[in-house]
């Protein structure tokens, strides 16, 4: 490992040190193409991010993919009903790795304002492992792109190696997640335990 | 300076140093995958067709046969654009022999147009 | 500004249902008052004859009623409604007038509404009603979709969600909700899943299902707290 002294005066003189994790990771923060794939409203602002206005390619991120084989990023972008989450669910074991979830809008967090509807998922983070959450109903196109340079972020700093390295470099984390099946009045399982576990709530 | 033994050799060289520049990417990223990404396939990853639904039936269905003649009289306009195209360039420069030439060719691919249309098979039920 | 002028005046309510009694025999029609400042009345049609009227109000030349554009459902669970009642009574040897509570029990039923307009002649609308006998076995209407093609979905939508099925109906599947589920969300008495483990900002009913989800020690460590 070259020392970060010793780097900042060779850029200094012009020459640039970089190890493999470092260009490898830089390589893989600068091009998230994300799924074309919208649920209801926050996709007209997911929409916008993307166009001349906000210009989400500043970020190697403008190449939406419409088909989940092609990408990298799953923008869970509204509602999820429960009639939709086995479907989300399947789009995502078909992305290969890597792949990350960006949760948008306060519906794909927590269910929203229809939380308490017989069709309404409480939570994309039930069944997929979520990156970033981004709050807001909807949330602006700014918060979006705010949310894919902190996934940027979080993906520079992953270290290739040891316990802590990237799912798609563990062998022992499943590449899928079981899909829900549709039962008589919920989804079965409602939830999947492996990855949603929440704090348990005691309150006086 | 002298000159080499082939003047073709440089080409060569460079050639190589093209498609290397092109391969030695994919190698490596091929490398990559193979030596440090482990393989995660599923049942899901591995289905005929990327969507949310379910495959449901086989992929090895009977599809009706008038698609077929459909593609068929498509080819009657494509073709006719291909040649009609430097017919219209160089029309000023023809003899009367390639003008009438080229009507009988238009004539024969109407011909076919007017026949399929005969035949129904340009209504769909 | 005015953007929409209806070209005639339509007939009032009393006039069509007197004109639908003597076109069609045995037919018993009701207008439902309505107490909003709207006033919106409607038609209540017995099941059995509900076709027969839907026709005549898309067909009768002074109505033409040829679009449907909306079909909602209702559920009314059994209930006790309270009137008050004004009745004059001996007071003290005095006459009053005295306001008295009557309750009475309303029945339960489902009802479907259907708001109809004329593209034709431009007015509308008018709300047809039809009602199911009870709320668990009899919940068969007539379908009005061979009258109003455009009350195809609609009517799915109100069997998906509460459950009335439409004898006539050339697709009754549930639209909405999947077709393994079983019940109808929609009506009143239908009990969601209990899946309110995690709910970090809990009020009324919600608070009362999250309380449910509450570690047994948690309960046992509230204690009040007791100034020194």
């Amino acid at each position: 490992m070259i020392e970060e002294g010793l780097k900042n005066e060779l850029q200094k003189q012009g020459v640039y040190v970089t190890s493999l994790q470092e260009l490898y990771n830089w390589g893989r923060a600068n091009s998230v193409w994300p799924l074309t794939f919208g649920l209801a409203c926050c996709a007209i602002e997911m929409m916008a991010a993307s166009m001349s206005r906000f210009d989400l390619a500043r970020f190697g991120a403008e190449v939406f993919r419409p088909s989940p084989r092609q990408a990298d990023l799953m923008i869970v972008a509204g509602t999820v009903t429960k009639k939709m989450a086995p479907l989300v669910v399947r789009l995502y074991n078909q992305m290969p790795e890597p792949k990350y979830v960006i949760a948008m809008g306060a519906c794909a967090i927590s269910g929203g304002p229809f939380k308490q509807g017989y069709n309404v998922l409480k939570g994309i983070d039930r069944y997929l492992p979520v990156d970033v959450a981004i709050p807001g109903c909807p949330p602006r196109p700014e918060a979006l792109i705010h949310a894919i340079m902190t996934l940027q972020e979080k993906i520079r700093n992953q270290k290739l190696t040891g316990p802590d390295r990237p799912r798609h470099l563990n062998a022992e984390i499943e590449g899928e997640y079981p899909v829900p099946a549709y039962g008589k009045h919920d989804l079965e399982p409602p939830k999947n335990p492996d990855v949603w576990q929440p704090p348990t709530m005691t309150r006086t | 300076m002298q000159t080499p033994e082939n003047p073709y050799l440089v080409l060569v060289l460079l050639m190589a140093a093209a498609v290397g520049f092109a391969l030695t990417p994919l190698a490596a990223a091929w490398a990559w995958a193979h030596f440090f990404s482990p393989q995660k396939p599923g049942n899901d990853k591995n289905d005929t067709y990327e969507c949310g639904l379910a495959s449901k039936g086989d992929a090895w269905i009977h599809f009706r046969s008038e698609y077929y003649l459909y593609g068929i009289i498509f080819l009657v306009f494509d073709v006719e654009t291909i040649f009609l195209l430097p017919f219209a360039v160089s029309f000023t420069g023809l003899t009367v022999g390639a003008f009438v030439a080229m009507i009988i060719f238009l004539v024969l691919l109407v011909e076919g147009l007017v026949w399929a249309w005969r035949k129904g098979f340009l209504s769909w039920t | 500004m005015v953007s929409w002028v209806p070209d005639k005046k339509l007939e009032t309510l009393e006039q069509i249902k007197l004109r639908i009694e003597s076109a069609l025999p045995l037919t018993k029609l009701d207008i439902l008052p309505n107490e909003c400042p709207a006033g919106e009345r409607s038609l209540v049609v017995d099941a059995g004859r509900g076709l027969a009227v839907a026709k005549f109000l898309r067909d009768d030349a002074q109505l033409k009623l040829d679009y449907c554009s909306n079909v909602t459902g209702i559920d009314w669970p059994e209930a006790k409604i309270k009137t008050k009642v004004k009745k004059k009574m001996l007071v003290e040897g005095v006459e009053k007038e005295v306001e008295e509570i009557v309750e009475t029990l309303r029945s339960g039923h489902l009802e479907v509404v259907y708001h109809l307009y004329s593209m034709e002649l431009k007015h509308g609308p008018i709300v047809l009603r039809m009602r199911t006998a009870n709320r668990t076995d009899q919940t068969h209407l007539p379908s009005l979709t061979p009258v109003w093609r455009g009350a195809e979905f609609q009517e799915r939508e109100i069997y998906d969600l509460y459950g009335v099925i439409f004898d006539g109906h050339p697709d009754l599947r549930r639209i909405l909700m999947w077709d393994e589920f079983v019940g109808f969300p929609m009506r009143r008495d239908y009990v969601e899943p209990d899946d309110f483990e995690y709910e970090p900002t809990p009020h009324d009913e919600v608070l009362v299902e999250a309380k449910k989800h509450y570690p047994v020690e948690a309960k046992a460590e509230v204690k009040p707290e007791v100034k020194a």
